[in-house]
């Protein structure tokens, strides 16, 4: 670490931290409540969108903090306001807790979530985008807050590297891309349409530029490969990401009441989408093996497990089920659950957790630190979380078959056909909540243990 | 191609995707409204109400949201009229094995709420959700299934695990009630023998029909 204000990264990871295992934890409720529905206090709703608000709410301090630490130091320059990167920090997390409060408030009391000048007080009723439109303008305005300190840190400096540029105009499409959230309409049908402009813009847009920027921030921070070749081949990444997948959104719009069109054209882009992915996991290989000097086998092994499983979750396991042929049968199935967490581990978790390994230790001083839980941590997430995604898989293909193919009953299929599914994805849920632990006790403990105590890997490595 | 050719492909081309995007967009937001039932007062206060009682946390509407509840797609088109009235302010005096809680839905708020799932119904969806095409296969060839079906019996029974959970399961039926009588007086009028019963009616069925239907229920045993 080369500025003092990128230890500002610190309060947002420990914050996405906290929140992860918050997730996994109601994301554990969530599945035994589809065992035993009245066995938890709150109801499924309320912890379904704990579990994913959480999800979407630590991704985005995560990738802030990522940001507070690549800024300055392609910037080469301090942060513009480290006060304000603290206001940003704490107005965030203030908003967050009265967000969340407001949920468990709303599931002993259904009632409370009253119509208050149009808009609902405490949970919008939309699926990922539940927090209410109050809350909505916080959110905003702390990241116009955000962007404005980190594009006043580069315009000051005047150093325009491809990679922070990137990185602030995938960051930028977020925050635009949040707007079409942001207001009501009669019409279900183009609730739905505006809906799926945040949804999809975001993780299959937006999201995946800044993953496309961060991934060649960390090959070129753990490696000696140059600089223009990991910004040209993040450029064609991004490029492939976008031509594909603005496009791609098509796949959200077969079966919403959209005209007939967009069979074709989500079919054809959405069908391409897996493209960038694949160059991103070719990218990160071709890197690793080229340029052998490492100076953080744990970042990077999180770095390149990130790609595969990018490409495996977001890229394998949506163009399974995307072609409108196959989505006929497939939509609004568990199957789309499999790809849903498949896709946000590979993609988002695993992004954020590579960027931790990467630059928690060079802020707390520790380039020597003790890799063994980082990597028991990563196997007990990882090979839960592909049990987790081959049980979903495999309730989704008896519920496609049974409910869409033969006509039997949801309920039915669910309570009867299902229920071994669901009992091995609340067992194999515990393994990954295993996993969490160990990740969330290394975060506090790493650079703050005595090194002699623990195992040490050589800080240059050649292999 | 040198890294500021490709930058410039990868701002430009997004822009250029991005404006397709936008015109196709302006194109489906003038086809939309003419795929859709018109949205009266009542059908906007139901979904005022969908979105406050966060319905979208355990169902599907569209094929989209949760997916711990059934699809609300069709559902008014697959229940008995009346039926989601009383179910949604008490589900488990409609249904005592329902798994959904009582919200303090007010019978007015589920009369729009069902006025707004209606028109949802009628939403020109592409054809989805797809008619379960081997459902045939599972039923025996003979009058009284085509009545069974005609009169849309497995929204709400199920028989050999093919059907809805609103009723009572038929599959063994003739176990409980061998009396033919006895059906096609509950057929006609369900509440004059089964005083709390939520089955409609079917003073539509004519008497060859009747017959039928009850000819192969009495075989369920």
């Amino acid at each position: 670490m080369k500025y003092e204000s990128q230890k500002i990264a610190q309060n947002f990871y420990t914050f996405a931290v906290v929140l992860f295992l918050v997730q996994v934890l109601v994301g554990i409720i969530a599945a035994l409540q589809f065992i035993w529905p009245d066995f938890f206090p709150l109801k499924f709703n309320i912890i379904r969108d704990l579990h994913i608000n959480a999800l979407v709410v630590w991704l985005l301090m995560g990738l802030m903090g990522a940001t507070y630490y690549v800024v300055p130091e392609e910037s080469q320059s301090e942060l513009w306001s480290i006060p304000l990167a603290k206001f940003q920090f704490w107005a965030t997390v203030v908003a967050i807790t009265a967000v969340v409060l407001g949920y468990i408030w709303m599931g002993f009391d259904p009632q409370a979530n009253k119509y208050i000048a149009g808009t609902l007080l405490l949970n919008e009723g939309r699926e990922y985008i539940e927090a209410p439109r109050w809350a909505d303008w916080l959110i905003a305005l702390s990241v116009i807050l955000f962007l404005i300190n980190n594009f006043m840190t580069m315009y000051k400096s005047k150093r325009w590297t491809g990679i922070q540029g990137t990185l602030l105009g995938g960051l930028t499409f977020l925050a635009l891309m949040y707007l079409p959230g942001m207001f009501y309409t009669k019409s279900m049908v183009k609730d739905q349409y505006w809906w799926w402009w945040v949804i999809h813009l975001w993780v299959e847009g937006a999201w995946e530029v800044i993953a496309g920027a961060l991934l060649a921030f960390m090959l070129m921070k753990v490696t000696n490969v140059e600089r223009h070749v990991v910004e040209r081949w993040m450029y064609v990444e991004v490029a492939l990401v976008l031509f594909t997948g603005i496009l791609g959104t098509g796949h959200h719009y077969y079966w919403i009441g959209t005209p007939e069109y967009w069979l074709w054209v989500g079919g054809i882009f959405s069908a391409l989408e897996p493209i960038p992915l694949l160059v991103m996991v070719w990218d990160a290989f071709r890197t690793t093996r080229t340029h052998r000097v490492v100076s953080n086998r744990l970042g990077l092994f999180y770095a390149t497990s990130h790609a595969i499983f990018n490409f495996v979750g977001a890229g394998l396991w949506g163009v399974i089920h995307t072609l409108p042929q196959v989505n006929k049968w497939t939509h609004g199935t568990q199957i789309t659950t499999a790809h849903g967490h498949l896709a946000f581990y590979g993609a988002y978790v695993l992004l954020v957790m590579s960027m931790i390994y990467i630059t928690l230790p060079l802020i707390r001083g520790a380039e020597n630190f003790n890799t063994s839980r980082g990597y028991r941590s990563f196997w007990w997430m990882t090979i839960s979380m592909i049990f987790i995604v081959l049980t979903l898989t495999g309730a989704g293909m008896v519920q496609t078959y049974m409910e869409r193919l033969v006509g039997l009953d949801y309920v039915t299929v669910k309570a009867n056909y299902n229920l071994w599914f669901w009992i091995f994805r609340a067992i194999f849920g515990l393994g990954f909540l295993y996993g969490v632990t160990l990740f969330v006790i290394d975060f506090f403990k790493l650079g703050r243990e005595p090194v002699e105590a623990v195992a040490t890997e050589p800080s240059e490595t050649t292999v | 191609m040198s890294n500021r050719g490709i930058r410039n492909l990868f701002i430009f081309g997004s822009l250029f995707f991005f404006a397709i995007f936008v015109a196709l967009t302006v194109d489906t937001m003038k086809k939309v409204d003419k795929r859709v039932p018109e949205i009266t007062e009542e059908v906007d206060a139901g979904k005022k109400l969908w979105h406050k009682y966060d319905c979208i946390g355990c169902h599907t509407i569209l094929g989209n949201g949760s997916y711990f509840a059934p699809d609300l797609t069709k559902i008014t088109v697959n229940k008995p009229e009346g039926y989601l009235e009383k179910f949604l302010v008490n589900p488990r005096k409609v249904k005592p094995s329902a798994a959904m809680p009582v919200l303090g839905i007010t019978p007015d708020e589920a009369k729009k709420l069902v006025a707004f799932l209606d028109w949802v119904s009628k939403v020109d969806t592409n054809g989805w959700p797809p008619k379960p095409v081997l459902a045939k296969y599972s039923m025996p060839q003979v009058p009284g299934v085509t009545v069974y079906e005609k009169y849309n019996c497995k929204a709400c029974h199920m028989i050999s695990g093919v059907g809805g959970t609103s009723g009572p399961d038929l599959t063994h039926v003739a176990s409980r009630r061998s009396d033919p009588e006895w059906h096609k007086q509950h057929i006609r009028d369900p509440q004059s023998v089964v005083p709390d019963s939520a089955m409609p009616p079917f003073p539509q069925m004519s008497e060859e029909e009747l017959n039928q239907l009850v000819d192969y229920l009495i075989t369920l045993k």
